[in-house]
């Protein structure tokens, strides 16, 4: 799991465009790594990449890191490479004092250490100013200020703050860690290749003594198994310097050759210091880069919902199919009423009982000499007989709640071929006075335009 | 006629309701439901599929058309009641190109295949005799059935329906698809199992799955909820400015574009709700957002390499108090730390100072500096529980609406609301995270995951009550037919 992995998913999620069934059917392919979400993430982004459109950001981004991290590396070898140079370098009129040298290779790498570890403690947080003084930081800064062509967009792609934080802790550790190799590379060149006399000299008044007791405590860690290492009283009294017009100790001058015994301890010192200890920073920060990055693949917007739909069943209770929609023709012209006629030949009731026709005709304040009821629990063969009789005008009363069945279409087709005019009367429930719902004579008005026959009206 | 899974054809008088009923119980918007008789001409189907595999099908079916014209066939062939499925599976093979039988055979295929029989009235209108045909037809089927009474108005028939259904039907039920709530529909999927002793298990199993599924919805829609908070509470919209002084339009526009920010984000949300509960077709009509009263401040910051003055200043202090610290370490402490002291204030005054000036700076043709006007974090303490209320409230609209309706729904909370969900525990609990959520900081997945926790606690809470019939979501103006 790396960076570049981080954000495939991420551009995954912001851009796929796969089914709910499609991550279903990856979850269940992919069944044994329930419990691993992360394993499932890279896995699915890992199929999903060669989708995305190219180039990959991942890519580009991978690469502009690399390039970057590469040239700030050589950068800080050489950095260190020349500290180191510069530090020992010799002239043979005097000695070199090493407090300059342990300086850079012990005191320099505690203090970055320390605010390094106080910046991993606040890397979660959005505005880390300890990491903001870390080179890193402010060689990625200085890129933004490069001219449009050579800039990469990073507006499209959100990293956490958590893990940019770690990124630039991860990497500032490594540049650390060249610079630091850089300076114990040039300590072992400048001995192979020169004669050093190596001394120590401070203003301040500090005995060889006190100073041995110093220099001991700083060889805690190899003075047991390398004792060699560590300078002795005598080595430190011999290399006490004092700048007296340009003129050397003679003392000094005696021990000349013992002078270059100090390397040993700077070299430990510096691989102690410098180099183990900042391998070990390097690699809490590479666990805690790791664990961010965790997080981070977790956190992503989309990642609860895409673990969601490859884990859990699709259920789905519809097909889908576009439905076989009814017809609706309205342009066709429906002959209609407003009133009804006094009288007509005769009343038929569409599923209606006898006695509900006579309320209706007195009602409706029609005349009818007869009343038949059709439909309903009628014969087909008593219908017949019905609209057999319907010679005339005929007044047909139907419940207007019912919607019209083709039952009732096939009738009054029947009907309108023997009948003079056919008046259809929608009527509401009795409750309601008899008077229809406007919708629902709509609705009549609907079925009825489809019959097209001249001789049916429908009484609004 | 043996299926592995059962079937339930959904059966009756034209615009009845079948559909409604359908949709409800297939948790689908998307079913054609019109009040013009016969909008359904093929049957359609509904499984309840889980990874594939079917737990059982509804079939959406045209209604009855010439059921009398049916019933006189069947009545013609004089036969055993043993023999009766057999004259209309008949009738099916020997009207199959008929055109007049289309609907009917349409409905009663699913039945011929073994699907248990579900016979729609609909009681808010009288019973009349032309039901019987149809009724009757059923009954020469001879597979299991139920009626379902159906009330699409106010006025009430069913005690008349109940003495006419009693005498076809073994079971008789009342479900009314516009203002079904999910336990009145688990209940109706019980019943509905009882029509054949051999589909009690699966359609158990299927309420079971869909009370996960029900529960599933909730945290999915807390989760959402929480994450609109966290963006509404969070969000702070930056405008660039192009000179040192922002104008008073510059601040009415960053406002205007904070707002505009915000109410995407409720109404991304709201849709996302809506899919989650399978509404993806709801209209709704709903007042904005309003910020009346929430005094929002635009602020003018300035940028150096992405660092405000503030954070230049402690870093650029940092590295004067490191750089002093290493010559104090060089010097044994005898400095006593003044190096670090001193190498801080220079550091920190020189930030502070020659802020403005390293900001005209130019590297490359490019300013290093950058001025731009932000608004929020939302500071007031109030909105939170506006938001949270307008997105509660609308969830529980989305939750409590039937698949069946098709009306545009009208989100406007009631003042009262808020009562019903926000008391001061509550408000304690979620203010720890508002408050958080303010501060502008990146914050955790866990908290987010705890937020939603006591979201869900709120929407669980509605939903019981929704589905005890305590909640009072009026649906007036719901119905669609």
């Amino acid at each position: 799991m790396n960076l570049k992995t981080y954000l495939d998913l991420y551009a995954v999620l912001k851009h796929d465009r796969s089914t709910r069934e499609e991550k279903r059917a990856f979850g269940l392919q992919h069944q044994k790594w329930i419990d691993d979400p992360l394993r499932q993430l890279r896995a699915w982004s890992q199929e999903r990449r060669p989708h995305l459109k190219k180039p990959l950001f991942s890519d580009t981004f991978s690469s502009y890191l690399y390039g970057i991290t590469l040239t700030l590396s050589v950068v800080a070898f050489f950095l260190g490479f020349f500290s180191g140079i510069g530090l020992l370098s010799y002239s043979g009129h005097e000695p070199v004092n090493i407090i300059y040298f342990l300086a850079v290779a012990v005191v320099l790498p505690l203090v970055s250490i320390s605010l390094s570890l106080l910046a991993m403690l606040r890397a979660n947080r959005a505005q880390s100013f300890l990491v903001h003084i870390s080179p890193a930081y402010w060689m990625e800064r200085m890129v933004h200020l490069l001219p449009g062509r050579f800039r990469l967009s990073f507006k499209e792609t959100e990293i956490p703050p958590r893990l940019s934080n770690w990124l630039v802790i991860v990497r500032s550790q490594l540049l650390a860690l060249l610079f630091s190799a850089g300076l114990l590379c040039a300590l072992l060149g400048m001995v192979v290749t020169k004669d050093i006399a190596f001394a120590w000299s401070t203003t301040l008044h500090i005995s060889p003594e006190a100073f041995h007791t110093f220099l001991s405590t700083l060889a805690f860690a190899w003075k047991d198994h390398f004792p060699w290492a560590v300078p002795s009283v005598e080595l430190i009294e011999q290399s006490q310097y004092f700048r007296l017009g340009e003129q050397l100790d003679t003392q000094m001058i005696a021990h000349a050759s013992k002078l270059g015994e100090w390397w040993k301890f700077l070299a430990f010192a510096t691989l102690f210091y410098a180099i183990l200890l900042r391998i070990a920073v390097w690699c809490m920060a590479k666990w805690g880069y790791a664990r961010a990055l965790k997080r981070s693949f977790l956190s992503l917007e989309g990642v609860a919902a895409l673990l969601a739909d490859m884990n859990e069943p699709v259920i789905t209770t519809s097909e889908k199919s576009d439905e076989n929609a009814a017809e609706e023709r309205n342009s066709v012209y429906m002959q209609e009423t407003e009133t009804l006629d006094r009288s007509y030949d005769r009343a038929v009731g569409w599923s209606m009982a006898e006695e509900a026709l006579h309320l209706l005709n007195e009602h409706m304040s029609v005349i009818t000499p007869k009343v038949d009821k059709a439909g309903g629990g009628n014969s087909l063969e008593e219908d017949s007989k019905i609209i057999s009789r319907c010679t005339g005008e005929i007044v047909l009363y139907v419940k207007a709640w019912e919607p019209p069945t083709m039952d009732f279409m096939d009738f009054l087709e029947e009907m309108a071929h023997v009948a003079r005019k056919i008046v259809v009367v929608p009527v509401g429930t009795a409750e309601n006075a008899y008077r229809p719902k406007v919708r629902e004579v709509e609705v009549w008005g609907r079925k009825l335009q489809r019959l097209e026959s001249g001789k049916v009206w429908l009484k609004r | 006629m043996s299926t592995e899974y059962p079937k339930f054809a959904v059966v009756g008088h034209p615009n009845k309701g079948k559909s409604s009923i359908v949709s409800a119980l297939a948790l689908d918007d998307t079913v054609q439901i019109s009040d013009t008789p016969g909008s359904t001409v093929r049957k359609q189907s509904f499984p309840l599929k889980v990874d594939g595999k079917i737990l059982y099908e509804l079939f959406d079916t045209p209604g009855f058309q010439r059921a009398r014209r049916v019933l006189s066939w069947l009545q013609k062939h004089d036969v055993s009641a043993d023999k009766r499925h057999e004259v209309v599976q008949a009738f099916i093979d020997a009207h199959r190109e008929d055109e007049r039988f289309r609907d009917e055979i349409e409905l009663l295929e699913p039945i011929m295949e073994g699907a248990g029989i579900i016979y729609v009235v609909d009681a808010s209108k009288p019973y009349g005799e032309e039901y019987e045909a149809e009724m009757e037809i059923l009954r020469w089927t001879g597979q299991p059935s139920m009626a379902l009474i159906n009330h699409i108005d106010e006025t009430d028939y069913s005690r008349e329906w109940k003495r006419a259904l009693g005498q076809y039907f073994k079971m008789v039920r009342s479900f009314n698809p516009m203002q079904a709530s999910f336990s009145q529909h688990l209940s109706l999927l019980e019943s509905i199992a009882q029509l054949n002793e051999e589909w009690i298990a699966p359609v158990n199993r299927s309420i079971a799955l869909f009370k996960r599924f029900h529960s599933k919805m909730l945290e999915q829609s807390a989760a959402e909820i929480s994450r609109l908070m966290y963006h509404a509470l969070s969000y702070v919209e930056r405008y660039t400015l192009h000179t040192e002084k922002a104008s008073e339009a510059d601040e009415r526009k960053v406002e205007e574009r904070y707002k505009e920010r915000l109410r995407r984000f409720e109404k991304e949300s709201q849709q996302r709700i809506e899919a989650i509960w399978q509404h993806k077709h709801l209209k709704k009509e709903q007042e904005l957002l309003l910020f009346e009263g929430l005094d929002l401040f635009s602020e003018q910051s300035a940028s150096i390499f992405g660092l405000t003055r503030k954070e230049l200043l402690v870093t650029a202090a940092t590295g004067g108090a490191v750089t002093g610290a290493g010559i104090d370490l060089l010097f044994a402490g005898h400095t006593l730390l003044l190096g670090g002291a001193i190498g801080a204030v220079i550091g920190g005054a020189g930030a502070y100072f020659g802020f403005n000036e390293l900001a005209d700076v130019k590297v490359l043709g490019q300013h290093l500096g950058k001025y731009s006007l932000e608004t929020g974090p939302m500071k007031n303490r109030n909105f939170p529980y506006i938001l949270l209320g307008r997105a509660l409230y609308h969830m529980m609209k989305v939750i409590n609406r039937s698949h069946a309706v098709r009306s545009v729904v009208e989100v406007s909370m009631e003042s009262s609301f808020k009562e019903q969900w926000l008391d001061e525990t509550l408000r304690t609990s979620l203010e720890k995270y508002h408050k958080m959520f303010r501060s502008g900081k990146e914050v955790e997945n866990e908290v987010l995951q705890q937020y939603s926790t006591l979201i869900k606690t709120v929407l669980e809470n509605f939903d019981r009550k929704a589905g005890l019939k305590q909640f009072s979501y009026p649906h007036q103006g719901d119905n669609a037919q």
